[in-house]
């Protein structure tokens, strides 16, 4: 059971702020395991102890009696104050000072990422060298996508056909990419490696093969091959594809 | 017989919520199409003339006020007034309907279908809902109007249910009037 | 006000019209009771084909596996598991659910408990089942069509359950199938929601209705209110498959002017968090009731549980924008939603407090309703705890749409309410058929169900933590995925013990409804208003309207000298 338990951990958080939603989980679990083990308490100690063997007369009340009614009063504000109040509040925090806190690619350093995807598949653009999405010299990969470490990378994402969703497990964001609309994540990865990418979102038959591979360079691992893929994408891009032309200019 | 009558009313009214959530998401629906664009109607798209829309809301208003009347008919005995009102509310009704149809083919004149994008979608789509509850409405017109007798004691809250009901699509109409048409 | 019912209908005489065309709300409810059981029956088997996918994946199915599949040898093909998923969902809530715990119950329980002859309007309560029937028969129809049915998951979602994403007929035969269903559902709701307003016994107030009752008259409302958005959702989306029109569709898909397809998900969700609470209520309310009839003391705090009832009913309506977190909604509307989804705790708290109320310092009988009583408020209680991962938005950037949210809605909608419902099975069969149940084979039933139901679900959570995302055909084409294989496969088993412990009560659901020993009057020693008439109860219930002169709870009073520990709510509260 050890072992079991080991197993349904998540996997490795490698985002900078991967561990806010997961101490978040711990907070949350802690106080549900805490009033589940009082719920627990009542159902099979009173369950012993109010067996029709062991009290033969049970306690005439209607359980509206003043100390009835404050305890359970009590009950209820003890269960908001603790648990809803609180991680509402984290929650908001969080979101407020780091998930939708966008980086501002004007001010700060930022790779910009173009992601859509359809049926089964995920695809993934850089601008290139001009720094313009839409041009025939961006780098388009498919069901590969690789980011610099220690970087922040700010994705906008769509869909071609049917909705789906960007699910990145270890570093804990999911977002919904749905056709003709827009949507944002952000985030910014502290470790080197290969990493799963998943579609979370039903999409047809082949939903679970929708899966892309996240590589995570060092920073001049990175600039060299993005280097090398510009450098391809200018010389075998076919500007009359119109199967590449899938991209969208890019608005903050 | 009371207790029958309160019950009948009752239900109706349940119905009639019922109903409306039904309408309310489809305005809903449109209330969001409307505010997420930025032009409206969208792009190569033209407002529809509001003369057979007019004539549709005129038509059905005036049979409500027809409708109304039965109720009172009916509880002062006077029979041949009531079925006069019915008969007036179940004309200006199937008016109604055949003004929704002349609507249909100027659409369809000038060259919008169903499929033709979200904008006549929702034209097409919200007034065949509505003309469908509407027979269903000239539908309990009918029944009353069979049902219509001085013998039957309950004939007052049957008059008035099918009031409620036809007020009902008046008023939805009404809405959709001002809100696809109009506005 | 309330008048009792003062009609007597002749009883038919002809088959058809006794078990057929029945007007008669007894036997509309064992008509419900059947369809729900048939459909639990093949939902069940859907579970385990799904079950057996995950753990053993391009393993053909034990024995029916190459009669459903020849071409795949037994294998389960990648489509065919997105239809069987989807209707699982399906088949489970509208099919299983609905008509057991709404249809069935709902039926029997409100006019036997309330003190009427029948509902307010018998023909209505004729048509929606037979609305109902045409609605299974139409799902049914839609299985055997050439591409399957609706296979776009049971919320199916647009564009994938469009023309873009799902051609064929088994998608529109769905949103019909459901479109006669919400029919169905809206004429039993108004049904309901006037017989409870109308014929109430003289004397009965609205607290002193049994919380059972409670429970599916605000499950009526409830239905009666949102039932009619999803019928406008799904009208909608059938007219985009079969008329061309474009409400849900945007993007490359659409030509001209363009759609929403996140419209759908507001409007299923409007309806689809208050069919959580409609499918979960009526199972409160029983739960409530029988905690009480079996501690042998009063509900503790029965009005505040009543009113928390209405609290979370009304709430319901209020916080469906949690199921949509991730479609990036606006952050003032996602803040809104999390916080007013945290609000459901407190009066959900309340009546966990009072369900805990009832039983202290009672003196508990531990037949079978109790049994299964007990493990609802179990199950309950873990389901609605990891609700509170899932409302808070940023956990639930990585919980959503995992196998967590599937092991916490099943906990609240599947093993609570399939819990809450066997308890009123058990409790209310010597009502309906006149017959005991075999209390030994009913034990043992309910232990096989509890134990596995928790290491399917509880399962279900853990391999959701660890990141398994849902409606995968195969996991384990991911390589992270692949240490979760032996929790699976702990999920699968558990499913197919459970599975298998249901065969004991079917077979003494069978056997006892032939051969049980006949049921006295009131064999639970219960004081609400079915238990003093004969079981089964004549045709038209009560000869006599009962007048009702105390509450619904009335045990253990000391003052009562009659060797009873109980009163009927017929008789005047004894006082000291």
């Amino acid at each position: 059971m050890q072992n079991w338990l080991q197993l349904s951990m998540p996997p490795k958080d490698i985002s900078t702020n991967g561990h806010l939603i997961d101490s978040l989980w711990n907070y949350t679990t802690m106080l549900c395991i805490f009033y589940f083990v009082l719920v627990c308490i009542g159902l099979f100690g009173f369950s012993y102890l109010y067996s029709r063997k062991r009290n033969k007369t049970p306690y005439y009340t209607y359980g509206n009696k003043k100390q009835h009614l404050l305890f359970t009063a009590i009950i209820g504000a003890a269960v908001f104050l603790t648990i809803d109040l609180n991680i509402t509040r984290i929650s908001n925090n969080d979101l407020l000072e780091q998930f939708w806190k966008w980086p501002n690619p004007a001010t700060e350093k930022v790779l910009r990422v173009e992601v859509m995807g359809q049926q089964w598949m995920w695809s993934f653009r850089y601008a290139g060298p001009d720094n313009e999405f839409n041009t025939k010299d961006d780098v388009i990969t498919n069901n590969d996508l690789r980011v610099p470490v220690n970087t922040k990378v700010l994705f906008h994402l769509t869909a071609k056909d049917v909705i789906h969703s960007f699910f990145v497990p270890n570093v804990r964001l999911k977002v919904d990419t749905i056709p003709g609309r827009i949507t944002r994540v952000w985030w910014e990865v502290k470790e080197p490696g290969e990493y799963d990418i998943a579609c979370a979102e039903m999409c047809g038959t082949h939903h679970y093969l929708m899966k892309a591979r996240l590589t995570v360079y060092s920073e001049e691992d990175f600039n060299r091959w993005l280097a090398t893929s510009e450098q391809l994408a200018m010389n075998t891009n076919d500007p009359d594809d119109t199967n590449l032309a899938w991209g969208w200019k890019w608005e903050n | 017989m009371k207790r029958l009558d309160l019950q009948s009313n009752l239900a109706m009214t349940v119905t009639i919520t019922g109903f409306s959530m039904f309408f309310a998401t489809l305005m809903m629906g449109y209330a969001i199409y409307r505010s997420s664009s930025t032009f409206w109607p969208p792009m190569g798209f033209s407002k529809v003339s509001l003369t057979i829309p007019s004539i549709s809301t005129f038509l059905i208003l005036l049979s409500s006020w027809f409708c109304y009347q039965i109720k009172g008919n009916v509880k002062a005995h006077d029979f041949k007034k009531a079925r006069l009102n019915l008969n007036l509310t179940l004309v200006l009704g199937f008016s109604f309907m055949v003004a929704q149809s002349f609507f249909w083919s100027e659409l369809k004149a000038s060259g919008l279908y169903v499929d033709s994008g979200i904008f006549a979608s929702i034209l097409y789509a919200y007034t065949w809902i509505h003309a469908a509850h509407v027979l269903a409405g000239i539908l309990s017109l009918v029944y009353l109007s069979i049902m219509l007798k001085p013998s039957d004691d309950r004939m007052l809250i049957k008059a008035v249910n099918v009031e409620k009901f036809w007020h009902f699509l008046g008023a939805v109409w009404l809405m959709m009037f001002l809100t696809l048409f109009v506005y | 006000m309330s008048g009792g019912f003062n009609e007597i209908h002749p009883e038919p005489t002809t088959f058809i019209s006794k078990y057929i065309i029945s007007f008669d709300h007894k036997v509309i409810a064992k008509q419900f009771l059947w369809y729900g059981i048939l459909f639990l029956g093949i939902g069940g088997i859907m579970a385990l084909l799904i079950r057996w996918t995950l753990a053993y994946p391009g393993v053909p199915f034990p024995i029916l596996g190459p009669l459903l599949f020849p071409d795949s040898a037994g294998v389960v093909p990648p489509d065919t598991y997105a239809m069987l998923f989807t209707m699982h969902g399906t088949i489970m809530i509208f099919y299983a659910i609905t008509p057991i715990l709404i249809g069935a119950f709902g039926n029997y329980c409100i006019p036997l408990m309330i003190g009427a002859r029948d509902m307010a309007f018998p023909m209505l309560n004729m048509l929606s089942f037979w609305f109902a029937a045409a609605s299974a028969l139409v799902v049914l129809i839609s299985l055997c069509t050439p591409l399957g049915s609706a296979a776009g998951g049971w919320t199916s979602y647009p564009t994938l359950s469009t023309m873009i994403g799902s051609p064929g007929s088994g998608q529109t035969l769905w949103c019909l199938a459901i479109f006669l269903l919400g029919i169905s559902s809206t004429m039993g709701a108004v049904n309901y929601v006037t017989t409870v307003i109308t014929l109430r016994a003289p004397g009965m107030g609205y607290f002193d209705m049994p919380l059972t009752v409670w429970g599916l008259w605000l499950t009526a409302i409830l239905n009666a209110i949102f039932v009619p958005v999803l019928g406008a959702g799904v009208m909608l989306l059938m007219m985009d498959r079969v008329m061309g029109t474009t409400f849900f569709l945007a993007g490359a898909s659409a030509t001209a002017g363009t759609g929403d397809p996140v419209l759908f998900q507001h409007v299923f969700w409007i309806f689809g968090h208050p069919e959580v609470y409609i499918l979960i209520l009526p199972a409160w309310g029983i739960v409530s009731d029988l905690l009480s009839f079996f501690s042998r003391k009063p509900a503790f705090g029965a009005k505040a549980t009543a009113l928390s009832m209405t609290a979370v009913s009304i709430l319901s309506t209020l916080v469906y924008g949690h199921h949509m977190f991730t479609t990036q909604m606006s952050p003032l509307l996602t803040q809104s939603f999390m916080t007013l989804t945290m609000t459901i705790s407190i009066p959900s708290a309340i009546f966990f407090a009072n369900w805990l109320g009832t039983i202290w310092k009672g003196s508990i009988r531990f037949d079978s309703p109790m049994l299964f009583s007990l493990g609802v408020v179990f199950v309950f209680g873990l389901g609605g705890l990891t609700g509170l991962h899932l409302g808070t938005v940023t956990t639930d950037l990585y919980l959503h749409d995992t196998y967590f949210v599937v092991g916490h809605f099943h906990y609240t909608m599947a093993a609570s309410v399939l819990l809450g419902g066997y308890a009123g099975i058990y409790f209310w069969f010597p009502k309906m058929f006149g017959r005991m149940m075999n209390e030994t084979l009913a034990k043992i039933h309910f232990w096989g169900t509890m134990i596995p139901l928790n290491g399917i679900f509880f399962g279900m959570l853990m391999v959701g933590y660890g990141g398994m995302h849902r409606r995968i055909y195969n996991p384990f084409v991911y390589e992270s995925l692949q240490r979760l294989i032996p929790i699976n496969m702990m999920i699968t088993w558990s499913a197919i013990l459970m599975g298998a412990f249901q065969i004991i009560f079917v077979w003494n659901f069978l056997m006892s409804l032939k051969k049980g020993p006949k049921a006295s009057n009131n064999p639970w020693e219960v004081g609400t208003l079915e238990w003093t008439i004969p079981s089964p109860p004549v045709h038209h219930n009560y000869d006599v309207i009962p007048v009702v002169k105390c509450g619904p709870h009335e045990f253990g009073n000391p003052n009562l000298k009659n060797g009873r520990d109980f009163q009927y709510q017929t008789e005047e509260l004894v006082r000291g």
